[in-house]
């Protein structure tokens, strides 16, 4: 494993795959700095730049964009007091109170090095964890697969904010995407309903980025909103030295390895994110804190927490993609849609059949943590000039890149109209109150589920073996556990908030 | 009646499965799969529309209501839709270059209405950095083939 990691290191350190990862990062950076633009975004946009590319190139500018993305959000979050992406949020309730005290260069540099620690470590299990999961799924027959892409369905459901109902809704409305146009077993026209860009089936790449992309631009646009804008003046001096801010964060190491354990755990949970595992560090470290009632006025631990274990959860959500194809996120996701447009297909097999490409994600992964603290350290004080570019000029340009995307896959103009189709429907579906994630990994997944179905009746139409085969029994029954225990959560939270409005009314 | 927008969400869910799971009925078995084309698409669109169901049902039943929309600028929105959805229709007719041009100059008037003469020039410059940058880069540099204009052969 080391040989090959070694390998793709040497391979990636060349120029041809070193340019790629150094753009990839410092657009993720500057992605992840724009309040209002998020690391999915930065990546949609990103992606037909990759289609001339070889694989390995496409995908090391992706790697770098999900790395630099992760961190980029910390500048805004300290300097604006606006998270640059969601994942960043945790960060500036200690990161911009340390600012405004007159110490912009440590919150900064706190954020990075954290950043780049907690990344790394997130690495360590990348590597280390990738290769045995991925053997464990090639002893998966049909029955196991049809069984883990249901668990993975039903988790995300049920651990979205919004209702569990909503959830299950909304990755069934994925699945019935993948179930128009042609049968993936068979080939065979169905339900193409008289519409030509239906007939031949759906891609599920323009589907992502319509739902994604016009879920956030339209929802910025009907804010029509301007940020507020200077808590730190762009001229602030981030000057640090580095050695007391790394030792800062490393002479805790229990802590930073607990905040890069919960970053990776969320990472590997289909569809939570980046905000949820800072969320839940910035929690645990002012739990384990001596001084809890600090927290909000800049302490340094709070930064540290949120941001080592956001750039851990993006080894985590890598490994699902390369372990079993299951997007962690929806950036992963769109990697996994670059995968496909090369013709390869990610899962238990991606990592013996392609050894070149995942060693080299793993090497564009830990190379792009270095290229991030250099891009940051030199970028940081000029970051402020870029997040200023009116988004009245932002919105057309990355609509357009949407387009060519969604044009570039197959050259027709039928992704482009799926791309406009489903830019309503992912618009009205948040209008509605129905959470994203599931829908997409439903439209991800079902095919998959179809075919591992069909092939499973096909091997033995006795559907008891779906139950009594003992993995994909164990998955079954974790994916009714995932239910009940969502079901369990939603009811204690719906308690809690009336027994608080039953409070504030006394 | 009293349902909600998540009640009426829940109807569409419904109506729009029970009509997908009606034409799935129509559906020729295959010969060289024991179950058709039509199998998994009743599953989902069975499992749905129970789903769907019980949305409505919960929502009917709901001792509180979901929160009101908050007020936002939806005609804002409507707009941009409608001229994004322009811009795709006119995309195979007029040939990426020229629809990127319009498209951008726009919706960029849209977003921040131009009121000097020098924002009138910036949204232009704006639009045709756009159009050519984009053009030249995925065609020369990316080889993507971007649309030729079926009226302009542009």
């Amino acid at each position: 494993m080391y040989e090959l990691l070694l390998a793709g290191i040497a391979n990636v350190a060349q120029v041809k795959y070193l340019v790629p990862l150094f753009f990839g990062t410092l657009v993720g950076v500057i992605g992840g700095a724009l309040p209002g633009v998020t690391i999915t975004m930065t990546i949609i946009v990103v992606l037909p730049f990759t289609f001339g590319l070889d694989p390995l190139q496409g995908l090391v500018a992706m790697t770098g964009v999900y790395v630099g993305g992760s961190a980029g959000g910390l500048v805004t979050a300290v300097l604006l007091g606006i998270p640059g992406t969601p994942s960043a949020i945790a960060t500036t309730f200690d990161g911009n109170p340390m600012a405004r005290n007159g110490e912009p260069g440590r919150a900064i540099w706190l954020g990075v090095w954290a950043s780049f620690f907690g990344g790394l470590l997130g690495g360590v299990f990348l590597i280390a964890a990738t290769e045995p999961l991925a053997k464990i799924a090639l002893e998966f027959g049909p029955w196991e697969f049809f069984s883990l892409f249901i668990l993975a369905l039903s988790m995300v459901a049920g651990l979205t904010e919004a209702s569990l109902l909503k959830g299950l809704v909304s990755g069934c409305l994925g699945l019935i995407v993948t179930v128009l146009g042609t049968d993936p077993v068979m080939g065979q026209e169905r339900l193409g309903l008289g519409i030509e860009f239906i007939k031949g089936g759906i891609d599920f790449l323009p589907v992502l980025i319509g739902v994604f992309a016009f879920a956030q631009i339209m929802g910025e646009i009907e804010r029509r909103g301007e940020d507020a804008r200077g808590a730190v003046g762009a001229g602030s001096r981030l000057v640090v030295s580095h050695a007391k801010v790394i030792w800062e964060i490393v002479s805790h190491p229990f802590q930073l390895l607990w905040f890069a354990f919960i970053g990776v755990l969320i990472g590997v949970l289909p569809a939570i994110g980046g905000s949820a595992a800072s969320m839940m560090a910035y929690d645990q470290a002012k739990k384990i804190s001596r001084r809890p009632e600090k927290f909000g006025t800049g302490v340094p631990e709070g930064i540290i927490a949120s941001e080592s274990s956001n750039n851990a959860n993006v080894g985590g959500s890598l490994v699902t993609i390369m372990a079993f194809g299951i997007p962690g996120d929806a950036v992963t996701a769109v990697m996994l849609g670059a995968l496909t447009i090369h013709g390869i297909q990610s899962g238990p097999l991606f990592i013996s059949q392609h050894p070149t490409l995942a060693y080299g994600i793993f090497a564009a992964y830990l190379l792009a943590h270095p290229l991030m603290v250099l891009i940051l350290g030199v970028a940081a004080r000029w970051m402020l000039r870029i997040v200023s570019v009116p988004k009245s000029a932002l919105f057309p340009v990355v609509l357009v890149l949407c387009v060519i995307g969604a044009y570039a896959l197959n050259n027709t103009m039928s992704n482009v109209y799926v791309l406009l189709t489903f830019g309503v429907l992912g618009y009205l579906m948040v209008k509605f109150g129905f959470p994203l994630a599931p829908f997409i990994l439903g439209v991800i997944l079902g095919d998959q589920i179809e075919v591992n179905l069909i092939r499973s009746i096909m091997t033995d139409p006795n559907p008891w073996l779906f139950l009594t085969h003992p993995i994909s029994g164990l998955l079954l029954a974790a994916s009714v556990g995932s239910i009940v225990f969502a079901l369990w959560q939603h009811r204690r939270m719906a308690g809690r908030t009336a027994a608080a409005e039953a409070d504030a009314d006394f | 009646m009293r349902l909600s927008r998540d009640g009426w969400a829940g109807l569409a869910v419904l109506a729009a499965s029970l009509v997908l799971f009606l034409l799935t009925l129509g559906l020729k078995p295959s010969a060289l799969v024991p179950v058709g084309p039509g199998f998994y698409p009743r599953i989902v669109l069975g499992v749905t529309a129970l789903f769907a169901v019980w949305l409505v049902v919960a929502d009917f039943f709901a001792a509180a209501r979901p929160a009101p929309l908050p007020a936002a600028n939806y005609a804002a929105v409507v707009l941009h839709f409608s001229v994004f959805g322009v811009y795709v229709a006119a995309l195979p007719g007029l040939g990426f270059r020229i629809a990127t041009f319009l498209y951008v100059a726009a919706a960029n008037a849209l977003m921040a209405p131009p009121v000097r003469g020098r924002d009138w020039l910036r949204a232009a410059a704006l639009a045709l950095g756009t159009a050519l940058a984009t053009y030249y880069v995925f065609e020369h540099y990316l080889s993507v083939l971007l649309p030729r204009g079926r009226w302009t052969d542009f």
